[in-house]
């Protein structure tokens, strides 16, 4: 029985500035993550403990993974002073992917917010390198200013992928912006699918999930058809120590990817 | 299998060979409170052996999921000590096997097994031991379990008066009975008096605990959610002692922590408590339950509600440690008795 606590040793590759608080960490694990897009790992910044994080590279390209982390706390802290060459801890991966099966022959609507784009990254890969299984592909994404948007290449590069329809907007433009001004709703006033049969994706600060799924069920979008990524307090990852628990869920373990239909019933799922 | 019959007299050094075989810890009464003891020859004296009391004040869940236990390091790891010499709990009581049963679900039954759990499980010998005589602290019957044991232990015990009546329930409990040739085969007398004496215990039980529960409780609960005002009346006298929790036989809720530099760390799990007010917090620092009133209520959901509605029993062993801790007497029978 392999010790589920003991992580694996992974080298930093590379680190990717995206915006002043937000970095891509290229990790080279010593033995492979089987990750699927939706999934998450534990990340150990030795000496500081560890914390969750949803890989933003593609499954299909396992040797490596990448993780865009915002700076918010003490462990992220430590992580920002991280630089190729040093080592990270690595455990996983955890939960429950997207479905993908069941996003075939469907529209993909894709809501993210600020650095919530990470996960919807690794999503968006998949999608993209089977895209013929799927619908088209929309991404709607919002940041709090130009210069806090992730993947400004990659958003450019994506936008030349036939099928792929993309819009962003910023909360306030404090520099010359030519797209939309407002919170990332302001892109969801015309949904260009068939509600019925497409599925739409979340993934941002639970504020904005919260308006964005009101706006989708508004939309028509059936609740068991919105992905939200619920990502509380996950822990040990393994459905054991309690701390995520959300409603009758273990997020850790049933999630972190759930359904609107899932945790409708549940008192204020977006804190 | 059939029940055997070992004399008084040759009890005590049935008691020492099994110590000579296993690390053996027993119920000793002390200060007229029952706490688990290992045994040591210079230190034991067989009245001590609590077995006609109730469950000990601790229960049998550090044996199995230690308070505090290192489970990773880096960089070298950790493995599951495997060379532990075999522990046997002698005298364990019904209502402590609903926390072993709790646990085995959580640490073993999902995708990712505990090893550490698991070890020292599967290096246990339980021997279980009749509870004669139920105190009003226990409500057992109210969840559906006896106060003695007739599955999921290695041994049953019953002590009658001139000696103990002996049922290997497992393989490896019908191996420990081979190690003593004092055993008789119990007589119908003695089995009878076995049965009475259970029954005695049962009686006692439903007269102190006549009202059964809601038999849809999971629900009953669901549907009380949101009336808060029955939630704050039955916190009310809770002063955030935490005790209930730490001497709760089902509780599994822990936490990993590290300890060390960059270099060099080690991973420690030590248990947690839900009614901990940071105990839920979220990255970014929100909280779903702030208030000491909806982590009051997620109590009864962990185990009156989801243990119930996902394993099919409340994670609850009627034990009644819960209430003897409580500083505020919050005894938990009035609050569900109401639902």
């Amino acid at each position: 029985m392999s010790n589920p606590y003991q992580p694996v040793q992974a080298k930093i590759l590379d680190v990717i500035e995206e915006t002043p608080n937000i970095r891509t960490f290229v990790l080279k694990p010593e033995r492979e993550i089987p990750f699927l897009a939706g999934q998450f790992v534990e990340l150990t910044i030795p000496g500081f403990g560890e914390a969750p994080f949803t890989p933003s590279s593609s499954h299909f390209r396992r040797e490596t993974l990448e993780m865009t982390i915002m700076r918010v706390g003490r462990a992220t802290g430590a992580l920002f002073t991280k630089k190729p060459g040093d080592l990270l801890g690595i455990r996983g991966p955890y939960g429950k992917p997207y479905p993908l099966k069941e996003f075939e022959g469907r529209d993909i609507y894709i809501v993210g917010g600020g650095v919530g784009l990470a996960p919807l990254r690794a999503l968006f890969l998949a999608l993209t390198e089977e895209k013929k299984k799927y619908g088209r592909i929309f991404l709607r994404y919002g940041a709090r200013t130009p210069k806090d948007i992730v993947y400004k290449k990659q958003l450019k590069e994506w936008e030349k992928i036939k099928g792929v329809d993309i819009d962003l907007s910023v909360d306030a433009a404090d520099e010359p912006w030519e797209r939309k001004v407002g919170v990332v709703t302001c892109l969801m006033d015309e949904i260009p699918c068939d509600v019925k049969k497409s599925v739409a994706v979340v993934c941002g600060p639970p504020i904005m999930m919260k308006f964005v799924t009101k706006k989708l069920l508004e939309a028509g979008f059936p609740g068991g058809s919105i992905y939200l990524s619920m990502e509380m307090n996950m822990s040990c990852g393994l459905g054991q120590c309690g701390h995520c628990r959300l409603g009758p869920y273990f997020t850790c373990k049933d999630g972190p990817v759930l359904t609107w239909e899932q945790i409708k019933d549940i008192e204020e799922p977006f804190l | 299998m059939d029940a055997y019959f070992l004399p008084n007299h040759r009890c005590s050094s049935w008691l020492a060979s099994l110590a000579g075989r296993f690390n053996l810890f027993y119920p000793r009464e002390v200060d007229e409170a029952v706490h688990w003891q290992r045994y040591d020859a210079n230190d034991f004296n067989i009245e001590q052996l609590a077995l006609r009391k109730i469950r000990a004040a601790e229960p049998i869940k550090p044996f199995f999921f230690s308070p505090r236990e290192r489970v990773a390091s880096f960089p070298e790891p950790v493995e599951p000590e495997t060379k532990m010499k075999p522990t046997l709990l002698f005298g364990v009581k019904g209502c402590d096997l609903r926390g072993i049963a709790v646990h085995k679900r959580m640490f073993l039954e999902g995708e990712f097994a505990d090893p550490f759990f698991a070890q020292r499980l599967n290096n246990t010998i339980l021997l279980g031991a009749d509870c004669p005589a139920p105190e009003r602290t226990c409500f057992c019957n109210l969840l559906g379990l006896k106060p003695f044991l007739t599955e999921d232990v290695d041994l049953s015990l019953t002590v009658i008066d001139d000696g103990w009546l002996i049922e290997a329930l497992s393989e490896r409990g019908a191996e420990l009975m081979q190690m003593e040739n004092g055993l008789q085969k119990a007589t119908d007398s003695q089995i009878a008096k076995r049965e009475e004496q259970r029954q005695k215990a049962m009686r006692i039980l439903k007269e102190q605990n006549p009202k059964d529960w809601n038999p849809n409780l999971a629900q009953a609960i669901a549907d009380k959610t949101a009336d808060k005002r029955f939630w704050i009346d039955a916190a009310r006298d809770c002063v955030e002692c935490f005790g209930c929790l730490l001497t709760c036989p089902t509780c599994f809720c822990f936490l990993l922590y590290d300890q060390g530099n960059a270099e060099r760390f080690e991973r420690s799990r030590v248990w947690d408590f839900c009614y901990l007010p940071m105990y839920a917090r979220v990255g970014g620092g929100a909280n779903p339950r702030a208030r000491f009133i909806d982590r009051f209520i997620n109590r009864f959901h962990c185990k009156f509600m989801h243990s119930k509605n996902q394993n099919g029993f409340y994670a609850c062993s009627g034990c009644g440690r819960c209430f003897s801790t409580c500083m505020g007497r919050i005894d938990i029978r009035n609050i569900l008795g109401q639902l």
